[in-house]
């Protein structure tokens, strides 16, 4: 069994002249949380349908637990689960109705539809129709959709969009799960607090391109500034701001002088985000 | 193709799509346009016209009307059970014959029958009635019938009652709507509210999700075809050939509307093309709503492949030598719309995996 689930070998697709995705190759380690994050149109979308077999990669190849995606559509999406950025559920079906009709067609019979309704905080509500859910609650029903077939590789797409906060906490606390139970979790997201509180990796997608691709903690390193930010007390007792750069061979000297010289009334460190990474990287911001 | 993922897809379609509005419009449109026509041109509701018949001695006359096919006749044992068959309308006509009657009219004598009319009789049977019995009782009395009526079609009346003409456009009507809609709207509302991509990416194919839907429209629109039929009185004549042809024309009416919603985005959009290009699928009436119309315009149209037989057989009592040919056409359209599937769900990104 090979260590990866996910292998993108220089996928490549196009919308007529449009390149969508140029050439990308990426791997994901079984059991690991692969961040993937980018602004609308940079491409996500796109690889995540090549991934899970919905669109042909026009070059490359992509392979899933060992399988050839293109070659082996009806096994690779056998062993997936898929959460859907857009609601996509039967509005006029139970959410019983919902989760029973999707394991039926992934030929899973001992399924307790109730146990994983009451997981993504549904129970009470299983025999009401969708069309009277909440978007919460449609997008935990989505989640639970996902997991019917117990499934090897996860691909999430915004999975917490537009959410309220215990919503949102639900569903990491569910991702966190299915990690531990040892799925493989693809997560696509604009919110990087999130990507960075769950992701082992995030990788960068700008323009069709995978443009950086580490650790959120290597990340930060590699481009970020990280600097300590203090408040002081001036003569005149007006409060101001001090930064000092951390990565310099004077930041030890800065830092004696700062607490001899000044009335130092908070002080704090402060380290970049991803969003502030990204920004450096591609001149972009995520939610553009 | 996996048959139990099928299975599951279809059992969907079954549950769910009886409750789209589509399924409801696809069964009552052509059953109404039905009822409407049978109404208007006289087949469903008009029965033979009830005479009722109190004989006070032992006439020859009841024989020789029971004898008839053109009235029914009901036999009463006094005159207070004539009317009150009568007043609620189980018979048209009552009327009593005294005693001695045959031998009184034979003799030439005048003779009083009394009778009663049910107030809401259909005029013709009030003519019928007694037009029919005036003749039996000259025939009683031995006397020629003084009128002879000799019929003459005028102008370019070939014969062929409203009722039949309509037929092929009903049967039409119900075997496409369905079949083709059904299949249609589906697949576009599946399209629009994404489910679809929800189902391509189970295990279930592309080819699965299709043959559900297409099962669905086939039965419907075969069940509607032969209500259709049934409601018209043409489906007593080789029936089990007559839902085979029903069955092609109904697999064909499927196909279409797979095609349709594969290629079209929205329902506002399959409308429009169904108001506009519905001509191509309903041609082949005209020209049995207007025999003057040479047939061969008619077989430009694939429709008229399905609406031949149906028509030869259960219009014109015809069997498998008069349909055989038209047949194996239906069934080669089919089987070449299998074709034009494979090629539209190639070439659109939607369905590719």
């Amino acid at each position: 069994m090979a260590q990866n689930a996910i292998i993108a070998d220089n996928l490549t697709y196009l919308y007529g002249d449009l390149v969508a995705v140029d050439h990308i190759s990426f791997s994901v380690a079984r059991g690991e949380i692969l961040g993937f994050l980018g602004p609308n149109g940079a491409g996500k979308t796109t690889t995540v349908k090549i991934l899970t077999g919905q669109l042909k990669p026009k070059e490359g190849k992509a392979t899933l637990l060992d399988m050839d995606v293109t070659r082996n559509v009806e096994r690779v999406q056998a062993e997936i689960g898929v959460c859907f950025e857009e609601t996509n559920l039967y509005q006029r079906m139970s959410a019983i109705e919902n989760l029973k009709l999707f394991a039926r067609l992934f030929g899973v019979t001992d399924f307790d539809s109730y146990a994983l309704l009451k997981r993504v905080g549904l129970a009470g509500r299983e025999k009401d129709r969708v069309e009277n859910y909440s978007k919460g609650m449609k997008q935990r029903l989505m989640v639970a959709r996902s997991l019917v077939s117990q499934p090897q590789i996860l691909f999430l797409d915004e999975p917490t969009a537009g959410l309220d906060p215990t919503s949102s906490e639900a569903i990491r606390n569910i991702i966190l799960e299915e990690r531990k139970r040892g799925a493989t979790i693809f997560l696509t997201t604009h919110d990087m607090m999130e990507a960075d509180k769950l992701s082992d990796r995030v990788a960068f997608m700008n323009q069709g391109k995978i443009v950086a691709l580490d650790t959120p903690h290597n990340l930060k390193q590699q481009y970020g500034k990280r600097a300590l930010k203090a408040r002081i007390s001036s003569k005149d007792g007006r409060l101001e701001s001090r930064e000092i750069d951390l990565d310099t061979p004077q930041t030890a000297d800065a830092v004696r002088g700062l607490f001899e010289k000044e009335k130092v009334v908070t002080i704090h460190s402060e380290e970049a985000t991803l969003e502030d990474i990204f920004i450096k990287i591609t001149g972009r911001r995520l939610t553009e | 193709m996996n048959i139990k993922r099928t299975a599951v897809l279809l059992g969907k379609e079954f549950i769910h799509g009886p409750k789209s509005f589509m399924f409801v419009w696809a069964v009552i449109a052509p059953i109404g346009f039905t009822l409407i026509a049978t109404l208007a041109f006289g087949t469903l509701f008009s029965e033979r016209p009830k005479l009722g018949i109190y004989d006070k001695g032992d006439s020859q006359l009841v024989l020789n009307i029971q004898e008839l096919d053109s009235i029914t006749t009901k036999v009463y044992d006094n005159t207070s059970e004539l009317k009150q068959a009568t007043e609620n309308g189980s018979v048209d006509i009552g009327i009593v014959l005294p005693t001695s009657f045959d031998d009184a009219v034979k003799q030439g004598e005048s003779v009083t029958i009394e009778g009663y009319i049910w107030g809401e009789s259909l005029a013709k049977n009030r003519t019928i009635i007694p037009v029919t019995i005036a003749d039996l009782v000259r025939a009683l009395a031995g006397q020629e019938v003084p009128v002879e009526i000799e019929s003459v079609t005028l102008g370019e009346e070939t014969g062929i009652p409203w009722n039949e003409r309509l037929l092929p456009f009903l049967v039409l009507m119900g075997v496409f709507f369905g079949g083709l809609m059904l299949p249609s709207t589906s697949l576009i509302d599946e399209k629009q509210k994404k489910t679809l991509e929800a189902l391509v990416i189970t295990p279930a194919s592309i080819g699965d999700i299709f043959i559900s839907k297409a099962i669905l429209g086939i039965v419907l629109s075969t069940f509607m075809g032969i209500a259709i039929l049934v409601l018209n009185n043409a489906f007593g004549a080789n029936s089990p050939l007559l839902v085979m042809v029903l069955l092609f024309g109904a697999i064909m009416a499927a196909e279409l509307g797979l095609i349709a919603g594969a290629l079209i985005k929205d329902i506002t959009t399959l409308f429009t093309i169904w108001k506009s290009g519905g001509i191509f699928l309903f041609a082949p009436v005209f020209i049995y709503m207007f025999p003057q119309i040479p047939e061969w315009i008619a077989k430009i149209f694939p429709t008229y492949y399905a609406l031949q037989p149906v028509v030869e057989i259960s219009l014109q009592g015809g069997g498998w030598s008069g349909i055989s040919t038209n047949f194996f056409i239906l069934v080669g359209l089919d089987i070449a719309l299998i074709g034009v599937i494979i090629l539209v769900l190639k070439k659109s990104r939607q369905f590719r995996s």
